[in-house]
């Protein structure tokens, strides 16, 4: 019984990720929302951001492409939802195509357990003239039988975990 | 139809059903015990954690069991997994970015 509440435990993690960036609040939230500046380092080591476009407004959207070394590309959409300029932002992020449509983990050749439709958090606070990001990433359950769209799954795994008791 | 980890465990039978079989192996009947809903509503719910793979369905004689296969939520920690290595390797970039761009600011400024 351990084994399964553990694995109910690990399962239900956002991701939580805190970095503290050596730069004034404003210049990391450019980095952020100014898609200049934000294909300098969208793509992990070696990748380029060959394409952004940002509509940042509450309900606007984004389209953004990283591109590997080899030349494939992974495009993401989503929409924002929530624009607090220097201390929070909040968007949808979705597996895309080149036309900005939704597409399947699964198309990228990634697990098809991947969620369809993820939300990140990102907020920023100052410290002593550096920047204290905190960004959280959770997936949100999709589908036709599903009832709460808007809840992420940290709720089902609770209720799993308790259920697995 | 797309199925996944996520969809299975969002319903609050399924997470009951996941719950009763993480210990033991149970034929239908044996899970409908359990609950004030419908055999065919169990069955519905059974197929749909087969088709995300948490649960198997053997069919032994003229019973079929059911038994659950909980490795299967390892994927959601899997998917996490992958996000925080490219988010961190996202930021070791943006902190080279932010230090090249406070630098050219500096030089600006000693104008």
């Amino acid at each position: 019984m351990a084994k399964s509440n553990d694995i109910a435990e690990r399962g239900k993690q956002d991701l939580i990720i805190i970095h503290v960036f050596d730069a004034p609040r404003e210049l990391v939230w450019k980095a952020w929302t100014d898609p200049e500046h934000f294909k300098r380092w969208w793509g992990p080591k070696d990748y380029t951001c060959p394409f952004c476009e940002m509509d940042l407004r509450v309900g606007g959207k984004y389209l953004n492409c990283m591109r590997s070394p080899e030349g494939r590309e992974y495009w993401s959409t989503g929409v924002y939802r929530e624009i607090n300029p220097m201390e929070r932002i909040v968007f949808t992020d979705c597996f895309a195509d080149a036309q900005g449509n939704v597409v399947p983990a699964a198309q990228y050749g990634l697990s098809p357990d991947f969620p369809l439709e993820m939300l990140v958090e990102v907020t920023f606070e100052e410290q002593d003239g550096k920047t204290k990001m905190t960004l959280k990433h959770r997936g949100m359950p999709t589908g036709p039988d599903h009832e709460g769209a808007q809840q992420g799954w940290n709720e089902s795994f609770d209720k799993l975990a308790e259920s697995l008791k | 139809m797309r199925r996944d980890v996520f969809q299975a465990i969002a319903d609050p039978n399924r997470r009951a059903i996941i719950g009763l079989l993480a210990d033991q192996k149970l034929t239908l009947s044996g899970v409908a015990e359990h609950f004030d809903i419908s055999r065919p509503a169990i069955s519905k719910h059974i197929k749909i954690l087969a088709q995300c793979g948490l649960v198997v369905v053997h069919r032994q004689g003229r019973e079929s069991y059911c038994e659950a296969r909980l490795e299967k939520l390892n994927e959601v920690s899997d998917w996490v997994e992958q996000y925080r290595k490219l988010w961190e390797q996202r930021f070791e970039r943006l902190d080279g970015y932010l230090s090249e761009l406070q630098k050219k600011e500096r030089k600006h400024g000693e104008k």
